[in-house]
């Protein structure tokens, strides 16, 4: 995995919120690799940084971790990485430790773990202009000395300030090796650290280093016994025993590794930071009005109300833009091939209807995920975190299952994957369950296409929003008694306690946040060209044959004084019904009756049940073909307005009215349609069984709950 | 057989058999590396070569 072009590797350690990628952004510009650890789904980050001398050094960017005690994969990874126990992976040359300068005690402990593996450290004072602006002054000098001589440098990587010296300081970190001073351990417990070290030598046959000594004796976690291969027969005994001698000397062995750093942090730091008069607590002063019990939560509203509404405003003229260039296309190739009709078909309303009907949608992605950057990087979104663990700890959800929820906004695959950091295997589960019920992304050109055909031009622009929001509501109300229901009486899950850090408030930085928006439009413009573009061939096929001509001859002869153009259409609807799409679709289409959708959006809804957005080239392709190529300026949300029942009770009233508008939003609000994230939640619970439960759960709550909708609204208005 | 149709058919199936191989790759990856990458989720977790 190591470039072997790059020479030198050296890893970058420190705690969360420290502004480490930042660093690494800034160290290496965009010449960066990304990869995963071998067996595990931990990103390994690594990029070129240039020393300044004309060397060049691999950096790789660790994950974010308070401590090497080893309680979740990614801290695994890290002592795993800095070991050099990681297959096809060296052991760094260097480490640089990133600290925040405003709490340097704390994040010092990390530092002083670090020391144990015996490696040239260098150590960046990230953050220094926050530091300084509330009137802290650090004597680097001095630090540098009390540390043992390694370097100490300040810097800003988000103001790009004090980068040339991080580069000079690993150039002189690896040539001088500077190490740490190791913190000095009381006689028993430096003893006991022996004994241990010894005994798993000698069972293990393997050398063992003073920093695994350290996780053997200290931890409970036996991930480093389970590495070095020492059993649980072997090691009971003198583990037992070596924390006796731990707490004969006055210490709780389980708490003796931090009170012996501390101690010794404490000294070092004696003198190292001036405190002068500054601006101390303006974060604080914000969080007072942001976090408020009662306004936070109206606050956080407004926002998101902003936020949606922003989306709709600033997307509406570039969507259009990108309508009449798909359109444009349209009326370009399908004439030049007039003398191939199904070869016309397939291009102009398969091809170009369905993955335009998608793309459509790129300029919404594009400022959806700027917010989401903006929000991130100011330090917003930690706060709507807290904010909503209240209402996740009321259903007893564990205080570690709130990270992977709120990234469920996004995606449930890797939520569902950052439920590994949960230790205890029964909110594990609770909390995986619940996470598909997390409004992702690829609910939202869904929610979309619906608010921008029916919400909007009806009830006006403030309501797109509102609906919107409550769209994103619908997946937490159900989410929430789910999760008392599985952890209260199911699973009994016992509550934890839970630490959440709020980062300071910062400025974004424009280039970090464009950088993230742009690799989500390039993910959304691949997914357009290749699998959309894929299935709406397969669904443009079974929308369009088996196409029995007697069908046109047929319409023809019993509509001898209809117009041409009246005749084609009718001809058209006639193909897409009696086609393998609508024969299926209308055999089905009784089922999603009491929900209101007709016999397309019934084929739309089944399409995506491998991947939700589908339903957008779906109704996109089936709208195309049923109107036939020459209706090209019949674009998808025109057509879906236009659309009304043939037959039965409600023929001839509106297909998408407002109650089967609603009815289909919290129908994909709620519906289990997403093919990977079904495999992966079998996956990660272990075998079918939940994953199966999960499908079946939220697909009949998602019937139920749009029947209701359906009901309730088509009778009210 | 009409060219049209030929051409046509062709297209299908050239898109049928790349959706089933790409299904199938993702499964294996995601038994073998955690995550298929797969989900265009744009996040980090790519799965490796």
């Amino acid at each position: 995995m190591s470039s072997p072009e790059a020479g030198l590797l050296v890893a970058l350690v420190g705690n969360p919120n420290t502004g480490k990628s930042t660093l690494f952004n800034a160290l290496t510009g965009l010449r960066q690799r990304v990869g995963n650890y071998p067996g595990v789904t931990v990103a390994r980050k690594s990029g070129t940084c240039d020393l300044g001398d004309g060397q060049k050094v691999e950096l790789v960017d660790l994950p974010g971790l308070y401590s090497l005690a080893a309680a979740s994969p990614d801290e695994q990874v890290v002592i795993d990485a800095l070991s050099g126990n990681i297959a096809g992976d060296r052991r760094p040359d260097a480490v640089v430790l990133v600290v925040d300068s405003t709490n340097l005690l704390r994040n010092l402990f990390l530092a002083s773990q670090v020391a144990e593996l015996g490696r040239p450290v260098v150590i960046v004072l990230n953050q220094a202009d926050v530091a300084k602006e509330q009137g802290l002054r650090i004597d680097t000098e001095l630090l540098s000395r009390r540390l043992g001589g390694v370097p100490v440098v300040l810097s800003s990587a988000w103001k790009g300030e004090g980068i040339l010296d991080v580069r000079r300081a690993i150039a002189s970190a690896v040539a001088k090796q500077t190490v740490v001073k190791r913190v000095v351990w009381p006689t028993n417990i430096a003893a006991a650290l022996a004994d241990v070290a010894t005994a798993a030598a000698a069972d293990t046959g393997k050398p063992i280093s003073a920093a695994d000594a350290q996780r053997l004796l200290f931890d409970t976690n036996p991930s480093t016994a389970d590495r070095l291969g020492w059993t649980v027969a072997q090691r009971e005994k003198i583990l037992r025993s070596a924390r006796d001698r731990v707490r004969n000397s006055g210490y709780n062995p389980m708490a003796a590794e931090p009170l012996v750093h501390y101690a010794h942090l404490r000294a070092v730091l004696e003198g190292v930071v001036v405190e002068g008069a500054g601006k101390a607590g303006r974060s604080a002063a914000v969080d007072r009005l942001l976090l408020h019990r009662f306004l936070g939560p109206v606050l956080f509203l407004g926002i998101m109300l902003g936020f949606f509404g922003s989306v709709f405003w600033l997307a509406k003229f570039p969507m259009e833009w990108i309508q009449a260039g798909v359109d444009w296309t349209k009326t370009v190739v399908a004439p030049t091939l007039d003398a191939y009709p199904m070869l016309q078909s397939l291009l102009a309303d398969g091809i170009i209807g369905g993955v335009g009907a998608f793309l459509v949608f790129l300029p919404q992605i594009l400022i959806l995920f700027l917010f989401i950057g903006i929000l991130e990087d100011s330090g917003y979104m930690a706060r709507a975190a807290f904010i909503m663990d209240r209402l996740f700890s009321w259903c007893g959800l564990n205080g570690k299952s709130f990270v992977p929820l709120l990234s469920g906004f996004a995606c449930a695959i890797p939520s569902l994957l950052s439920t590994r950091t949960i230790e205890d295997p029964k909110a594990r589960l609770a909390t995986a369950f619940v996470v598909p019920f997390m409004s992702c992304s690829a609910r939202f050109p869904v929610y979309a296409l619906m608010c921008a055909a029916f919400i909007g031009p009806i009830y006006g622009p403030g309501w797109q929003s509102v609906v919107m929001i409550g769209m994103h509501c619908v997946g937490l109300l159900f989410a929430v008694p789910t999760a008392f229901v599985l952890t209260r009486l199911l699973l009994k899950v016992k509550p934890q306690p839970f630490v959440l850090e709020l980062p300071r408030y910062q400025m974004p930085k424009p280039r970090d946040v464009i950088w993230r928006m742009w690799q989500n439009a390039a993910e959304f413009v691949s997914k357009a060209g290749t699998v959309i573009f894929a299935i709406t061939i397969i669904v443009w096929a079974l929308s369009y044959f088996p196409r029995d001509v007697s069908v046109a001859e047929r319409i023809k002869a019993s509509n001898p004084v209809a117009s041409e153009e009246v005749v084609n259409a009718k001809v058209q609807a006639a193909y897409v019904e009696q086609s393998y799409m609508g024969r299926f679709g209308k055999a089905v289409q009784p089922i999603f009756d009491p929900l209101g959708f007709d016999w397309k959006i019934t084929v739309g809804v089944l399409a995506s049940f491998p991947a939700r957005e589908v339903i957008v080239s779906t109704l996109g392709v089936t709208y195309s073909v049923g109107e036939g190529a020459e209706a090209d300026s019949q674009h998808l949300r025109k057509a879906m307005q236009d659309a009304k029942w043939s037959e039965g009770p409600r023929a001839g009233t509106p297909i998408f009215s407002l109650a089967a508008v609603l009815a289909l939003m919290v129908f994909f609000a709620l519906c289990s349609q997403c093919g990977p994230t079904i495999a992966t939640l079998a996956q990660e619970t272990g075998g079918w069984k939940w994953a199966a439960g999960s499908f079946v759960y939220m697909t009949a709550l998602a019937w139920l709950a749009g029947t209701a909708v359906y009901q309730v609204v088509i009778r009210l208005s | 057989m009409k060219l049209e149709a030929v051409i046509v058919g062709a297209i299908i199936g050239v898109a049928a058999g790349w959706l089933i191989r790409r299904w199938l790759a993702a499964a294996r990856r995601r038994k073998e590396d955690g995550c298929a990458g797969d989900c265009g989720c744009a996040t980090k977790l790519k799965p490796k070569k």
